[in-house]
């Protein structure tokens, strides 16, 4: 090995090839871009935490916020998770794949051009998500918010930038075997290509709007098959090649087991793909996907543990180090917390557990453990071995990193023990009834008030990990000033693996090749020695195949039925599409990220239906794109909402929601009663919609805004009649009113047969706004009853 | 002629079907993992260690 100073180095492939394969080539590692993934890691870290330390302070002061709408905890919720997952955790997994691939393949990486353009596009985009979610451009789908132009640039960055430089990267390497991290890695590329290009496809209504090819169940399948696979693909596997690799770095010694580690991988790559619907327990969901999810749910909990067992024991002998070492400290705590996720996930994915679990903030204590313990710290624990070696300097202050290390595990306790508390409080007071059957706490704001103080605790160990973040930005800071002027970069020589390769020769030969069996058992014997999984496990095509088989058949398997069995969504002949004015309002729903707060979704479990009526029916779902069933009951579940309280109610609860509600911890949307609705940007959602398959009208098609005017102006007349203001029409409070009134009521709405004399005005009118039911939609036959009218298989 | 075939595919033994495919699978992965040579075993788990190539690069 020699060393060159950067600059001598050749600029995109390394300080020089030959062209002859038997002849020594020489070659240095990218650390560069190592280096300015681990600058973005620690810079979108702070944002991440700061922005969660504000979205948590927010929840118990909300009218901190003083009405703003781009801080609202709606529109500031996602930008923490896509920050925290996306910003953070993304560029954390870039540092660790750029530095630890080169050195696992002994090859710099592919192209350094592809390299900077990966790091620069994924800057953007993280950048374009910054801007977007606090200006209410969301699809609202969880950790899939960002709109269509930004999804499609994920794409072309992550697959063709990020992927095809791996890929190549691999193709020319110079170990013969890919080490098992690199299977995680190569995993990790191909799921979340699949999953970000499928849960993704829309159909636009504008630069800034796509609507869902997927509605109701199927859209929320597709979602929970992304968001529980995201966890999965980009929060997990990238983390466990990470420990692969610098988990033995930092020890000096090999993985405890290597057999355990392919194990854990092929394992873990089947199984999770298919655990996405234990998130929908109880739900319009068919049961038969619900149990399937519940089950490999369960069975994940083998591997995952797998993993945990191999990284701890990986510090067999080495415990010594861990107490003098704050990196080993760090990754113990991590793989431990990995541990204790990877056991509660499939605890709470069994359906009784998650008839409490779910909604409450158990779930985001869950998932704070492993993001803040897991994710957190196998990334601080990687940067501080990474910080000295890629500037080639000693680390400012070793006490800060061991007082880091304590402040971040102490602010981990302090969030999650309370919301822990919190969550299953709010479980066990959302289903207590008392002797009489009815329900111990109706006031659902009750249940919510109960939990404050434990929120505060959260705001106090959010600002210790905070406090945390910090001191690792002043330490690697102060690391970087004390940098060289020049970095070295070691110069290595080796042949290019050859083409041919002896150890298939020798796996042929049976060692009952002389003696006196059937032909057969000679060919089972070599079959058995596995030489053709050897031989997969050298060939990254053919091994990158494999694994998106894995995953890509796991999923069949679930998507295939769910879209082609029809009895999973049984129609509903009074369910109709939103009116133009109802469309606009779901819109405006969505953007203010109200599905962070209220969940869609009544499941049959008697105190819901008692709190807030009939349950939640698949065919009530097929307009809804996306599905808004949320995932989380910070407010009460909106899916009957529609007639429970008069539009001035509405009004009024926008502009102050104290006023109406005491104790509500919903922000003012103030800004809703002031801003005017553009009526002319109606028709784009209108014909999205009817593309998709929406039943709408000619009128609805081609005077869209005049159609939504005219139910804004009888919503505007009731609220005048109720006692509210005049002149509220064009306001965009209208149209969320009118979607909101709308909600749930679809099943109960009764057809007015075709009349045979001629309409009224006022109900002619009252139809063109969409307010009445259609005498087209007779054609549809719809049941005679006056409630529940039922399903129609 | 696809849409008669994807009505005539029955899709209530997908569960099953799953569950058995993975179970050979894992025990695939079993085997082949437990086949596998001590020397190779070492030799692999030892890669992230050096970053210099080492030769022979074989199992």
């Amino acid at each position: 090995m020699t060393t060159a100073a950067a600059h001598e180095a050749s600029p995109d492939r390394g300080p020089g090839t030959t062209s002859d394969d038997q002849r020594l080539e020489t070659f240095s590692y990218d650390d560069q871009i190592a280096r300015m993934f681990v600058a973005a890691t620690i810079v979108w870290g702070l944002v991440a935490t700061l922005v969660g330390l504000i979205v948590a302070i927010i929840l118990v002061m909300p009218n901190l916020t003083s009405g703003l709408p781009w801080i609202s905890f709606g529109r500031l919720r996602p930008l923490h998770t896509n920050a925290a997952i996306f910003a953070f955790a993304g560029n954390a997994i870039f540092a660790a794949i750029y530095y630890s691939t080169q050195r696992l393949c002994k090859a710099r990486m592919w192209s350094d051009t592809l390299s900077r353009m990966h790091f620069w596009g994924w800057q953007i985009i993280i950048v374009a998500a910054a801007i977007t979610l606090p200006l209410g451009i969301t699809q609202s789908r969880e950790y899939a918010e960002l709109e269509w132009p930004i999804d499609i640039l994920i794409a072309v960055v992550w697959l063709f930038i990020f992927g095809g430089n791996f890929l190549m990267t691999l193709v020319h390497r110079r170990e013969r075997h890919m080490y098992v991290a690199l299977w995680f890695y190569i995993a990790t590329i191909v799921t979340v290509a699949l999953l970000h290009v499928f849960n993704n496809l829309v159909v636009p209504a504008g630069w800034f709007k796509g609507y869902s090819v997927y509605a109701g169940v199927q859209d929320a399948f597709m979602q929970w098959w992304y968001g529980h696979n995201a966890v999965a693909f980009f929060l997990t596997t990238p983390f466990l090649g990470l420990m692969y690799y610098f988990l033995p770095k930092a020890a000096e010694r090999p993985v405890f087991s290597y057999r355990l580690s392919i194990i854990h991988f092929w394992s873990l790559v089947f199984i999770y793909i298919w655990a996405g619907p234990h998130h929908l327990h109880y739900t319009a969901l068919p049961q038969w996907a619900c149990t399937l999810g519940m089950l490999f749910s369960l069975m994940l909990w083998m591997p995952s543990w797998g993993g945990m067992i191999n990284g701890l024991l990986t510090l067999r002998g080495a415990w010594h180090k861990v107490a003098v070492d704050p990196v080993l400290k760090f990754y113990v705590v991590g793989v431990t917390f990995y541990g204790m996720s990877t056991f509660e996930g499939p605890m709470l994915s069994i359906r009784s557990v998650n008839a409490l679990s779910h909604y409450t903030d158990w779930t985001i204590a869950h998932v704070h453990s492993g993001a803040l313990g897991w994710n957190g710290f196998m990334t601080f624990g990687m940067l501080y071995w990474l910080l000295p070696r890629l500037f080639q300097t000693k680390m400012w202050s070793p006490r800060l990193v061991n007082l880091h290390f304590w402040l971040g595990t102490i602010g981990i306790l302090v969030y999650i023990v309370p919301i822990y508390a919190a969550g299953l409080m709010q479980g066990l007071m959302w289903r207590a009834m008392d002797d009489t059957g009815h329900l111990t706490y109706p006031d659902f704001i009750e249940t919510t008030q109960s939990i404050v103080p434990l929120w505060w605790l959260r705001v106090l160990g959010g600002l210790m990990y905070f406090g945390g973040v910090v001191m690792l930005a002043v330490n690697a800071t102060m690391t970087w000033i004390a940098r060289p002027s020049t970095y070295e970069v070691p110069v290595y020589s080796a042949p290019r693996l050859t083409k041919e390769y002896e150890g298939h020769e020798q796996l042929k030969r049976s060692v009952l090749q002389d003696a006196p069996v059937l032909d057969v058992a000679k060919k089972l014997d070599v079959w058995a020695q596995m030489g053709w999984h050897r031989s997969w496990e050298r060939l990254p095509i053919k091994f990158t195949v494999l694994a998106t088989l894995a995953v890509v058949i796991a999923t069949l398997f679930e998507v295939i039925p769910t879209f082609l069995i029809r009895s999973n969504v049984p129609t509903i002949a009074t369910v109709q599409p939103y009116t133009p004015l109802e469309l606009a309002g779901r819109h405006i729903y969505v953007s203010e990220g109200c599905y962070n707060c209220h969940s869609q979704m009544i499941r049959p479990i008697v105190a819901e239906t008692k709190r807030y009526g009939e349950y939640s029916k698949p065919g009530e779902f097929i307009y809804d794109r996306p599905f808004q069933w949320g995932s989380r009951r910070i407010g009460p579940d909106m899916a009957r909402e529609g007639g429970k309280q008069s539009s001035f109610w509405h009004w009024t609860h926008f502009q102050d929601p104290q006023n109406v509600s005491p104790g509500s911890v919903m922000p003012s949307y103030k800004h809703l009663l002031e801003n005017d609705l553009k009526f002319n940007a109606i028709a784009p959602h209108v014909k999205a919609a009817a593309y998709l398959g929406a039943p709408y009208s000619d009128a609805d098609l081609n005077d869209t805004a005049a159609v939504a005017m005219k139910q804004a102006e009888q919503i505007a007349a009731d609220i005048v009649q109720q006692g509210g203001p005049p002149m509220t029409f064009e306001k965009q409070a209208i149209a969320l009113i009118a979607y909101l009134q709308r909600i749930g009521t679809d099943l109960y709405r009764t057809e007015t047969p075709a009349p045979e004399t001629k309409q009224a005005p006022e109900t002619e009118q009252a139809v063109e706004a969409g307010t009445e039911p259609r005498p087209a939609d007779s054609e549809t036959p719809v049941s005679a009853t006056p409630s529940l009218p039922g399903e129609q298989q | 002629m696809i849409k008669d075939l994807v009505c005539a595919l029955d899709y209530s033994n997908c569960a099953e079907v799953a569950l058995c495919v993975f179970f050979v699978v894992f025990a695939a992965v079993l085997f082949s993992s437990m086949r596998l040579s001590r020397a190779a075993v070492e030799r692999f788990s030892s890669i992230p260690l050096n970053d210099q190539v080492e030769d022979p690069r074989y199992e």
